[in-house]
């Protein structure tokens, strides 16, 4: 897996992960990033997912000069693996994963398949005076979830230890957090903005980074509407599977429920 | 099997002390005399702390019957102020009282409480025979009793064998979802050739199979589990001498370890996880 490495440091950076195909949330997010004078925009992989019409967020991110790294699926689609590598243990989660992974698979134009294979696998820059590292699911895994319940202060101090980091950006899970240890070190899961976060809210997040050279750190985590709807009945008129539907119109996720812990299980609906 | 990075630390607290006797059960638990015995509270903490020290992302409690164990609750705190922690239980001794506690421990823990009843087969005969007279009801009335407070537990299974009647996991999340369980968790294990199920295994990893796997693939990459007489390779062979691993310091143990147990053919061919996702 290769790593990436930006020549300059930044002072504010746009960051988000989880696309899931969603065209519509990924053309409002940068709608709204240009409104907010950042110096670079990155994603933090999953291209693919349960959404409908893979091939329309490429030239949205290319246009607007997203630098991604590869998610599970990206690496997945690339190389036409026989699933995505979410991820998932339980028989529930995996039949649903299938559902959407094949449906992705045959609709993803060779080009796309080109240029997700060409992704690096993390991204190092300067954060005002902040080496940070980008991945995916963690620093030593494409596919490992990071909630916020699940995983302790040792981990992310051993994580930014080992990366020789001050600041870690993930994505994967699906659900935004910012940890701050007690020595000043950050780890932040950026959310994703191609489904919305199990909290009966259409919306979805993406998040914005701002370091002064030798200041601290500030995360703020900005919600984006986007026309849900539209987007719904694009995957009923696609055949995708009605749960996934109706995630989007409610706020509720319906599938691939079982890798949440038991708290932020607690918070959905299912 | 090279060592990748502790994600999980599993803690034998009670050895083979239980208040049930299965006949699979992977250690041969029972209540009679254990032949593994209880871990003392001390060691257990201190496994605990250099586990969080080395950057684990999950302690979970096993046996035995872990609230069999006098200093459960008090270990359970401790461990939640460090990491994520669960504990495997065949549900019998959850009272109303201890899902109280257990639920307080949980509201006030910085990390995820998980809570894993063991329930073999959806239908009460048939798990009864395998888990004693009884088991089925008390662990299905501790499921109830946890989930009414909002502390969703995992029902888990072990695939005894194929069960009549088709899909063990879709019958199981009936079940829970038929019992009043909104949001049914279910978790599947194979069965291990060890403890009473030994013999019942069909030969060892050899060498070229063990070249061929991806570590990822074997929880024993990422895990160990202390009991009484030190740290073992993993849960499913803790206090068996042959697995035990040497060293001074949880750190020490963290390094290849031997992959020829009939029970390690089993995690070769299914890619098992003992961890709850």
């Amino acid at each position: 897996m290769t790593t990436l490495s930006e020549p300059r440091a930044f002072r504010r950076i746009a960051v988000f992960g989880g696309v899931y195909s969603n065209a519509h949330a990924l053309a409002a997010t940068l709608a709204d990033v240009r409104r907010r004078e950042v110096d670079a925009v990155f994603c933090l992989g999953d291209l693919g997912g349960c959404g409908p019409h893979p091939d329309r967020v490429f030239p949205l991110l290319r246009d607007a000069g997203v630098r991604a790294i590869q998610g599970n699926y990206d690496l997945a689609v690339a190389e036409g693996h026989t699933d995505c590598g979410c991820g998932y243990t339980d028989p529930r989660d995996n039949h649903f994963a299938h559902l959407s992974y094949a449906y992705t698979l045959a609709r993803t134009a060779t080009e796309n398949r080109r240029w997700m294979a060409a992704l690096p696998g993390h991204r190092r820059l300067r954060l005002g005076g902040l080496p940070a590292l980008l991945c995916h699911g963690s620093p030593r895994a494409i596919s490992e979830f990071l909630w916020e319940s699940t995983t302790p202060d040792g981990l992310v101090a051993r994580f930014l230890d080992d990366a020789r980091a001050q600041l870690i950006l993930c994505t994967h899970s699906g659900i935004k957090w910012h940890r701050r240890l007690a020595d000043g070190r950050h780890l932040v899961n950026v959310g994703v903005i191609g489904r919305p976060e199990n909290d009966g809210t259409t919306g979805v997040w993406y998040t914005l980074l701002t370091a002064e050279s030798g200041g601290d750190l500030d995360v703020e985590f900005v919600p984006v509407a986007y026309d849900h709807e539209m987007l719904a009945k694009e995957m009923d008129a696609e055949g995708l599977p009605p749960e996934f539907a109706e995630t989007v119109r409610t706020g509720w996720w319906t599938t691939c429920l079982e890798v949440l812990p038991g708290r932020e299980r607690s918070q959905g609906r299912f | 099997m090279a060592f990748r990075h502790l994600a999980a630390l599993w803690v034998q607290i009670t050895g083979t002390l239980c208040n049930l006797q299965c006949v699979h059960c992977i250690n041969a638990s029972g209540p009679r005399e254990p032949w593994l015995p209880p871990l003392d509270a001390e060691t257990a903490r201190r496994h605990i702390t250099e586990a969080a020290a080395l950057g684990v992302k999950e302690i979970y409690f096993t046996g035995g019957e872990p609230f069999m164990h006098p200093a459960i609750m008090p270990l359970l705190a401790f461990a939640l102020e460090r990491a994520p922690t669960t504990v495997l239980t065949n549900g019998t001794l959850i009272t109303d009282a201890t899902a109280d506690a257990l639920v307080a421990l949980a509201a006030a823990a910085r990390y995820s409480l998980e809570i894993r009843v063991s329930l073999d087969d959806p239908d009460r005969e048939r798990n009864d025979a395998i888990r004693g007279r009884g088991a089925f009801e008390r662990a299905l009335r501790a499921i109830v009793r946890l989930n009414a407070r909002g502390l969703l537990p995992i029902l888990t299974a072990t695939e005894t064998e194929a069960a009549p009647g088709g899909d063990r996991y879709a019958r199981l999340r009936a079940l829970l979802l038929e019992a009043g369980v909104r949001k049914p968790r279910v978790k599947l294990l194979p069965l291990f050739p060890v403890g009473r199920a030994q013999g019942r295994g069909g030969g060892t990893v050899t060498r070229e199979m063990l070249a061929a796997v991806d570590p990822a693939r074997l929880q024993c990459s990422e895990t160990r589990a202390v009991a009484a007489g030190g740290v073992y390779v993993c849960p499913i062979l803790s206090g068996l001498p042959e697995a035990r691993m040497d060293g001074a310091t949880l750190a020490d143990t963290l390094v290849p370890n031997r992959v020829d147990h009939p029970a390690c053919l089993v995690c070769w061919q299914t890619g098992s996880s003992c961890r709850n996702a």
